[in-house]
């Protein structure tokens, strides 16, 4: 039996895409951390000592700052250097922010080194082939998996069991 | 006219398991989840193409699902308004991920790799070519082909003219031709 074309498998495959047994199953039972996460409490405004909310501006002011001069500079090249001072930034803003929250887990940080060991050979790898566009990609999320974990870590109400 | 009864049996219960949730009825809502958590991860993952990601979004989809369920008024059909929903998460869920990235990376996305669509074992053979499409296209692809959302709305959900909404149809069109020629 030959092979339908493209334009007979479209037709055949777009209105079955909403069907139960087309649809992909995520690898693991969501419903525990959503269920979570309708029961907790309506969080109530925290209150911070001025030291952390004037930290918090100075650091949002410095990102500023920084984010203003990489884009000023864009036109020539998006470097390592500029991506990795502006996620420090970033990490640093966020380590600001939540000094004063607990962590769900005493062992975040496992993790998280592992993160910034991946950075350091994606770096390394970057001094050889500055311009190699799908080293810089996977240095960018690594830094985007870093900052996700530190925010995830500290917001409960996506905890999962 | 032909009646799909089992279409319409679930329908009547998904309507009847939305009632019992607006009056706070938890345990009517995890039904409701086990009912609709496939059309919200599936839709959440061919727009995010990340499993991680969509797992993500489609906790947030139903968390947001629990506290708006009242303003679901029965005009449309419930699950019209979730993949409204479902969309509409996704899509900010995408900008919150990309927001800092592409103030300094100016990198085009690129769609899953192949590797890792081999490991996802549920995908059907649209879906492991649609996730393989640049971001912008699969985005499109997925509003318009996929979710029947015309080119006027997509450009309104994503923020881009009419005639970028329509080119990238026509750029995932033919990636997505040219891998299934290749097959």
């Amino acid at each position: 039996m030959s092979k339908p074309t493209f334009e007979q498998f479209l037709k055949q495959q777009l209105p079955r895409q909403q069907d139960q047994d087309q649809l992909p199953e995520p690898r693991k039972d969501l419903w525990q951390g959503i269920e979570k996460a309708i029961n907790l409490p309506a969080a109530e405004p925290r209150s911070a000592s001025p030291w952390v909310k004037l930290a918090g501006v100075a650091a949002c002011i410095s990102a500023g700052l920084l984010s203003w001069q990489v884009i000023m500079t864009q036109p020539q090249q998006d470097t390592m250097a500029n991506m990795s001072a502006f996620f420090e930034q970033r990490k640093q803003m966020l380590l600001v922010q939540y000094e004063t929250q607990p962590a769900l887990t005493q062992d975040w940080q496992v993790p998280l080194q592992e993160l910034e060991e991946a950075e350091q050979a994606i770096k390394l790898a970057l001094t050889k082939d500055p311009d190699n566009a799908a080293l810089l990609k996977m240095l960018a999320q690594v830094y985007q998996q870093q900052l996700d974990l530190i925010t995830k870590v500290h917001q409960p109400q996506w905890q999962q069991i | 006219m032909i009646i799909n009864a089992k279409e319409a049996f679930n329908q009547d219960t998904i309507e009847a398991l939305v009632q019992r949730a607006q009056q706070g009825e938890q345990a009517a809502f995890e039904q409701l989840y086990q009912q609709c958590y496939r059309r919200v991860y599936g839709l959440c993952l061919r727009l995010l193409a990340d499993q991680a990601h969509a797992e993500d979004a489609t906790q947030e989809v139903f968390v947001q699902l629990w506290h708006n369920i009242a303003q679901f008024q029965g005009q449309s059909k419930f699950t019209t308004w979730l993949h409204s929903v479902t969309s509409n998460v996704a899509i900010s869920y995408l900008r919150k991920q990309k927001n800092w990235l592409q103030k300094v990376v100016s990198l085009e996305d690129s769609g899953m790799e192949q590797a890792e669509i081999a490991q996802c074992e549920s995908l059907n053979g649209l879906d492991k070519l649609v996730l393989r499409l640049p971001e912008r296209a699969r985005l499109v692809f997925v509003l318009h082909a996929v979710e029947g959302y015309r080119h006027e709305e997509v450009a309104g959900m994503l923020n881009m003219a009419v005639g970028s909404s329509k080119s990238q149809f026509h750029r995932a069109r033919k990636l997505l031709q040219e891998w299934y020629d290749n097959e």
